[in-house]
C-alpha cells in the first residue's frame, strides 16, 4: 500500500542549521560562510578584513580544512577567536560540525562570525550550517570560465570577491566575462575585486561589511 | 553531489517512517527531485542498490520524479520551466534579468510498503 511520507531529504542537516541560527540571532551574531576553492584567498581575505574592522566590530572564526591548523594559527595572530575544525576527510563543513565548535567559541563577546569552508568549489554550496550568507572568494589564477563550470556555489552566494587582482597583468583572464557570467546565474550578487596581498579594493568589502552589520 | 549520502538519508527516513507505523517491507520509494539540486538520479539510484541490502528496503526501488527548474523573468514578465540545469538567459525572450522560484526540491513524496 502506499503510504503518503513528505519529507525533506536532508532534513537531518536543515534541522540542525536551523538551530544553529536561530543561537545566532538570539545572540545578535550576523554569520558569513566564506567558500571558494583551495587556495583562492580566503583566509588572505579573512586576515586583511580583521585588521580593518576588529577595532569597530567584534569577530570570531571557523576555521575547517581537512586536516592541519595554519589557517587556525594565521587568525590566531590577530587575536580573535578562533576554533579549527578537522574534518579527516570530509569535502565541506555540515551542520552538526558548526554547532559542535560553537562551545568554543565566546558567543556572547562577538557580532561577526565568519566560518571558513574546506576548500572545494562544489561541496560547501550544498550545505547549510545556519549562516546569515554564503560568500565565495574566485582568484585570478584560477581563470575566468570557473562561474559556468561550478554555478551552484555562484548561485547560493551573496558576495564574491574576486582575489588576487595583482596577478592581471600575467595571465589572460577577463574580468568582465567572469562578472556577466556570475550575474547571469545569480543577478543580485554583490561582486567585489581585491588584492589581499597588495590591499586593493579591500575598503568597499569592508564598507559593504559595516552596512550589513549595521542593518 | 553527495549522491551516497542522500542515498542513506532516504533509507533513513523510509525505515524509520515503517518502523514507526510496524511496516515490514518498503516496495518502493517515491522521490521529487529538482533540477535545480544537482542530484543525479543514475548515481542516487546506483548507491541506493548498494546501501539497501539487508534492510527491510532490499527489494524496494526508487521512483524519482524530476522537477524542472522555475524562473520569473523581469524582462518578459513570464515564468518558465526548462529541463536543463543551468540557465543564462530566459527561454522566452533570452532576458538576463530573471530568478529562479522555484526550490532545491530533494523530497520523499511517498512509499509503498508492506
Amino acid at each position: 500500500m502506499k503510504v503518503k511520507v513528505v519529507r525533506r531529504i536532508l532534513e537531518a542537516n536543515e534541522k540542525i542549521a536551523e538551530e544553529n541560527r536561530k543561537l545566532f540571532k538570539e545572540k545578535g551574531i550576523f554569520t558569513i560562510n566564506l567558500m571558494s576553492g583551495p587556495g583562492a584567498g580566503k583566509t588572505s581575505l579573512l586576515v586583511r578584513t580583521i585588521e580593518a574592522l576588529k577595532d569597530k566590530v567584534s569577530i570570531g572564526v571557523i576555521e575547517g580544512d581537512i586536516t592541519g591548523t595554519d589557517d587556525a594559527e594565521r587568525i590566531n595572530a590577530l587575536d580573535i577567536p578562533v576554533v579549527q575544525i578537522n574534518t579527516e576527510g570530509a569535502c565541506h563543513l555540515d551542520a552538526d560540525m558548526i554547532r559542535e565548535a560553537l562551545g568554543e567559541i565566546p558567543l556572547n563577546k562577538i557580532s561577526l562570525l565568519f566560518i571558513e569552508n574546506v576548500g572545494n568549489l562544489v561541496c560547501p554550496a550544498e550545505f547549510n550550517v545556519g549562516e546569515d550568507m554564503k560568500a565565495m572568494v574566485l582568484s585570478i589564477s584560477e581563470g575566468d570560465d570557473k562561474p559556468l563550470k561550478y554555478p551552484l556555489m555562484f548561485q547560493e552566494s551573496g558576495a564574491l570577491i574576486i582575489n588576487k587582482t595583482d596577478l592581471l597583468p600575467y595571465t589572460d583572464v577577463d574580468v568582465g566575462k567572469i562578472k556577466r557570467n556570475a550575474l547571469s546565474l545569480n543577478s543580485g550578487l554583490k561582486i567585489f575585486e581585491v588584492s589581499c596581498r597588495t590591499g586593493a579594493g579591500l575598503q568597499a568589502w569592508t564598507d559593504y561589511l559595516t552596512t550589513l552589520l549595521a542593518t | 553531489m553527495h549522491e551516497v549520502f542522500i542515498a542513506q538519508s532516504i533509507l533513513d527516513i523510509a525505515i524509520t517512517e515503517c518502523r514507526k507505523a510496524e511496516y515490514t517491507r518498503i516496495n518502493s520509494i517515491s522521490l521529487r527531485i529538482g533540477k535545480v539540486s544537482g542530484v543525479k538520479v543514475q548515481s542516487l539510484l546506483f548507491a541506493f542498490d548498494i546501501i539497501k541490502t539487508d534492510t527491510i528496503a532490499q527489494g524496494a526501488t526508487l521512483i524519482c520524479e524530476e522537477v524542472p527548474i522555475v524562473g520569473y523573468c523581469s524582462e518578459c514578465h513570464n515564468n518558465f520551466e526548462v529541463a536543463s540545469e543551468l540557465i543564462l538567459a530566459c527561454p522566452e525572450c533570452g532576458g538576463t534579468r530573471f530568478s529562479i522560484t522555484g526550490e532545491r526540491e530533494l523530497d520523499i513524496a511517498e512509499i509503498d510498503v508492506d
